[in-house]
């Protein structure tokens, strides 16, 4: 009956040699590594001994035992935890993306504490975990009541998630910016500061970790049912909903408790359990076990590699969440290169998304919000605050108001309007609703050549800077086909990578804050999109090149059109697939970068623009594309008035606001149509 | 025979769609019953009321004369398994693991596997026919293979009841035929209950052992498989003329004219 059984393995796969191999390698290197520094002043049974007693005569001694071994100790104790949190994380949410990083929890944490430095500095006295907790709770809380009525969808909840990081991360900074003498410091901390001098946190922290840990096990089977997706584990009698939140509670429970203190230690939650599948763990067990493993050596390695930058450098404090973050990078982008099928993710339903295309009229639509932009543009240039009360500018007297508000308000609208083409572009070329500028990292590319450019302290003029970033965002395009082309743009191999491209862009920002000085209030201006450095002559440059760029796409809307039936479908209509999706990439690129250049990298603008338009009822490639640029153009007008006016006579850079707006608007269309 | 499931009244509505309306029905013990009706006619959607995988707008379900609203999570899982029709990737898992995976209505979260559990697994994998395949990822066998696999862990579950949807759609005839003989050998061997979707009317004659056709939401006809293999009777379900024969006692074919 059954014939087509081939001969077959007949014993139980077992582990693979290499995994244990690259624990035992990563961790023994980390440690060498570590304790090299050491050698010289003690011997190997000292410096071992250094755990648990020292010699109050050698002064090395004393120095190992209240510096170095607590802050090995530290290390090790929580890149295990945010190992196993993310591994149970992925669980949970059947997605090799998700941690409590890209689910926003430490980025909750962090803002949490930031609201309580600042409003309840006794919270912060009594116990520093609440506030971090209270924040972690209110990110997932977030995720979870926007992805309530989509059912958890993994791709949704993931895209909440990080929208929710870059919004709390927004949200930081105009505290800072606000605020800056009070937060100095938190941003060191921010940035995840193993530094120790004494064995009192690591003694708080072990019992919490050890007890979070032990629960997160006594969840495993039901864990392992969700492998099987939301109906066939409630089919089985597991109740999805409760187990879910009950893990994604212990989750934020352990984030914020590393959180609270030492910062945040972003993607060792990410990089750990990645690396376990890589090498082999399959089953839950193997995964949970190893993914622990492979987080305690990897943060003490990034830890290790942070303190011989911080000795090598000229003093300036490399804190280890930026290690971290460098390493994660690449450990997302070997991920890439490895998981053939993660766009059909375990536990994903394939049934159709309850959501119904409307379609409305093109020209009522884009009527609209085009009557809404003139409004923008004559309130932004007429009403505005004096130093007593509002008043209105007469239209007689827009020249002499010109040189103050036009140029800064031309160049956020075709900002606005650029991002808006370019996230449609992207969009609609990898067929993937979460595809935009900021996600793919196209703009991270574009403001990681800038923040180099400030580094070096070059000093370029406004093409020179267009240039690097087109160069950045077309190399960050670049790199992201390359690694994604034998997945033939499949979503989540995008997406990774570009989260890999952000966390090497947020690495660099990091490490330029923490080292302070004049160098990071310029870069944090520009990075938030302050469009008051915008002159005349840029604001007219930008509007010719817009113009210039917007006339090419008339000549690829129909092949967009054809190109998300797929390669075979699109080269058997007659169309030369390589060459349009490289005229494609290029425009995306060059609109990116001219934007980028104008508002920073982390408006939500790009991601919005295109996702309102399709809300806005406009189906079709070129509608679309006209009312995203419309709408874009409204949104960052709407964002460089606010910027002028909120607090007075002070500004607030325009991005900020932008992101931290569509931030909002997003979030509420998420939960209404959970694409 | 005792009425396993006994559905009364029940209506589905999805914003202004109404999927299903006024439906009552009982499925009996140890029968083998195929859901038939063209694509929307919400045979899925009353197989996934009666798997408790949605609920309903109106009306109300009962398992063994107790109502749905009232039986626990596990407690149902343990007396009805539910395949739903798309069966995930389940991402590196082995047969032998997936199939383990069943017990966990008997034995949630904490409970240990006992050696019960254990011929019970061995037992669901022998009679699936999957016995070489036990240590073979999930994701690399063949799509009849994998369907098998899927059915071997309903088994472990134990239940006295199956719930299939399309199990057959995405297969070849061979390992459609093989797919459907298994279920019916398991249903008369294990005495279980089985309600299928199908879209082969032909098959669902040939392995079941009464039909009931859906259209638009609504019952339309309902009976043992001689009565519902009438072309008249198929022509109101599918909408085509339709003609049948009787090829040899028991044993007919539809065709269309």
């Amino acid at each position: 009956m059954y014939a087509d059984a081939a001969s077959l393995p007949r014993s139980r796969p077992a582990i693979p040699v290499k995994l244990p191999v690259a624990a035992v390698i990563l961790w023994f290197g980390a440690l060498i590594a570590s304790s090299v520094p050491w050698f010289g002043e003690l011997d190997l049974g000292a410096l071992i001994s250094a755990f648990w007693t020292f010699d109050p005569e050698d002064y090395s001694s004393v120095l190992a035992h209240y510096s170095w071994a607590p802050r090995v100790s530290i290390a090790i104790l929580i890149g295990c935890g945010l190992g196993l949190a993310g591994a149970v994380t992925q669980q949970i949410l059947g997605n090799p993306l998700a941690s409590p990083t890209t689910l926003g929890v430490e980025a909750g944490g962090q803002f949490g504490i930031t609201v309580a430095t600042l409003f309840a500095p006794g919270l912060l006295a009594f116990s520093p975990d609440l506030a971090a907790i209270g924040g972690g709770l209110l990110a997932i809380g977030m995720v979870i009541a926007l992805t309530w009525r989509v059912g958890f969808s993994p791709v949704t909840v993931i895209l909440a998630g990080l929208v929710i990081t870059f919004f709390l991360g927004a949200m930081n900074m105009a505290f800072l910016l606000l605020k800056g003498e009070w937060l100095g410091n938190l941003f060191i901390w921010g940035a995840g500061s193993l530094v120790q001098n004494n064995w009192g946190p690591f003694t708080e922290l072990w019992p919490r970790v050890a007890v979070l840990a032990i629960l997160m096990l006594l969840l495993m089977r039901p864990l392992q049912l969700l492998q099987l997706g939301q109906t066939s584990a409630s089919a089985l009698g597991a109740r999805v909903g409760l187990i879910r939140a009950l893990a994604l509670f212990l989750v934020v429970l352990m984030t914020a408790t590393v959180v609270s203190r030492v910062g945040v230690v972003a993607f060792v939650g990410l990089a750990a359990p990645v690396l376990a599948r890589l090498l082999g763990a399959r089953t839950l067990g193997s995964r949970l076990l190893w993914s622990t493993l492979m987080g305690g050596g990897l943060l003490l390695l990034a830890d290790t590699l942070a303190r011989w930058a911080s000795t090598w450098g000229d003093g300036s404090l490399v804190p280890t969440g930026t290690a971290t973050a460098l390493i994660g990078g690449p450990v997302i982008l070997l991920a890439l290169q490895s998981f053939r099928n993660t766009h059909h993710m375990p536990g994903q339903e394939t049934s159709p998304a309850g959501f119904l295309p409307k379609r409305r009229s093109p020209l009522v639509v884009s009527g609209i919000v085009a009557a809404l932009l003139l409004a923008t543009v004559v309130v932004s240039m007429g009403w505005a605050p004096g130093l007593e009360s509002w008043h209105w500018t007469a239209i007689t007297q827009w020249n002499e108001a010109w040189v103050w508000r036009g140029p800064r308000l031309l160049a956020a609208i075709l900002a606005g309007v650029a991002l808006g083409l370019a996230g449609t572009l992207i969009q609609r070329m990898t067929g993937n609703p979460m595809g935009s500028p900021e996600m793919l990292g196209i703009s991270g590319g574009a403001a990681l050549v800038m923040v180099l450019i400030v580094l070096s302290g070059a000093e370029v003029g406004r093409l020179g800077q267009l240039g690097g970033a087109t160069l950045g965002a077309a190399g960050a395009l670049g790199l992201l086909i390359l690694l994604a082309r034998k997945h033939r743009f499949a979503g989540n191999q995008l997406l990774l990578g570009g989260l890999a491209l952000y966390v090497f862009m947020d690495a660099g920002l990091r490490l330029v804050m923490a080292s302070g000085g004049t160098v990071a209030s310029q870069l944090l201006n520009w990075m938030y999109g302050s469009t008051w450095l915008v002159s005349e002559v840029e604001a007219f440059g930008l509007l010719g090149f817009t113009v210039l760029v917007s006339g090419l796409l008339l000549l690829v809307v129909r092949p967009l059109t054809i190109l998300p039936l797929g390669d075979t479908a699109a080269s058997s209509l007659g169309l030369s697939v390589s060459r349009v999706r490289l005229l494609l990439l290029l425009l995306a690129a060059v609109l990116t970068a001219s934007a980028t250049v104008v508002i920073g990298p982390l408006s939500f603008v790009g991601l919005i623009a295109p996702h309102l338009a399709r809300v806005l009822g406009q189906q079709t490639v070129g509608h679309q594309m006209i009312v995203a640029a419309l709408v874009g153009g409204l949104l960052l007008a709407v964002a460089d008035y606010l910027s002028r006016i909120v607090v007075f006579p002070n500004q607030l850079p325009a991005g900020l606001l932008a992101a931290l707006v569509g931030g909002v608007y997003f979030l509420w269309g998420l939960s209404r149509h959970g694409r | 025979m005792s009425a396993f499931f006994e559905v009364s009244d029940l209506g589905m509505h999805i914003g202004d769609t109404s999927i299903l309306r006024n439906i009552n029905i009982q499925f009996r013990e140890g029968e083998l019953t195929a859901l038939l009706g063209h694509n929307g006619s919400g045979k899925s959607t009353l197989l996934k009321v009666l798997a408790r995988q949605m609920s309903p707008t109106r009306g109300d379900v009962s398992l063994f004369g107790s109502s749905f609203r009232t039986t626990g999570a596990r407690e149902f899982a343990r007396k009805v398994g539910y395949l739903p029709q798309h069966p995930p990737g389940t991402d590196g898992l082995t047969v032998r693991e997936l199939v383990a995976l069943g017990r966990y209505p008997w034995r949630g979260p904490l409970g240990r596997y006992n050696d019960e559990d254990r011929r019970l697994i061995d037992q669901a994998i022998v009679d699936t026919g999957l016995a070489q395949f036990g240590h073979r990822s999930v994701d690399t066998l063949s799509g009849g293979e994998r369907q098998r696999a899927w059915i071997a862990m309903l088994l472990a579950q134990q239940t006295r009841c199956l719930l299939l949807d399309e199990p057959i759609s995405a297969l070849d005839v061979k390992h459609q035929v093989e797919t459907l003989r298994l279920v019916h050998r398991l249903a008369e061997e294990r005495e279980l209950t089985v309600v299928v979707v199908l879209h082969d009317v032909d098959l669902a004659a040939r392995f079941c052992n009464r039909l009931v056709a859906l259209k638009s939401g609504q019952l339309i006809a309902d009976g043992s498989t001689r009565e519902i293999m009438d072309s008249g009777i198929l022509e109101s379900i599918y909408g085509v003329p339709m003609g049948v024969m009787e090829r040899a006692p028991g044993q007919w074919v539809s065709y269309v004219h």
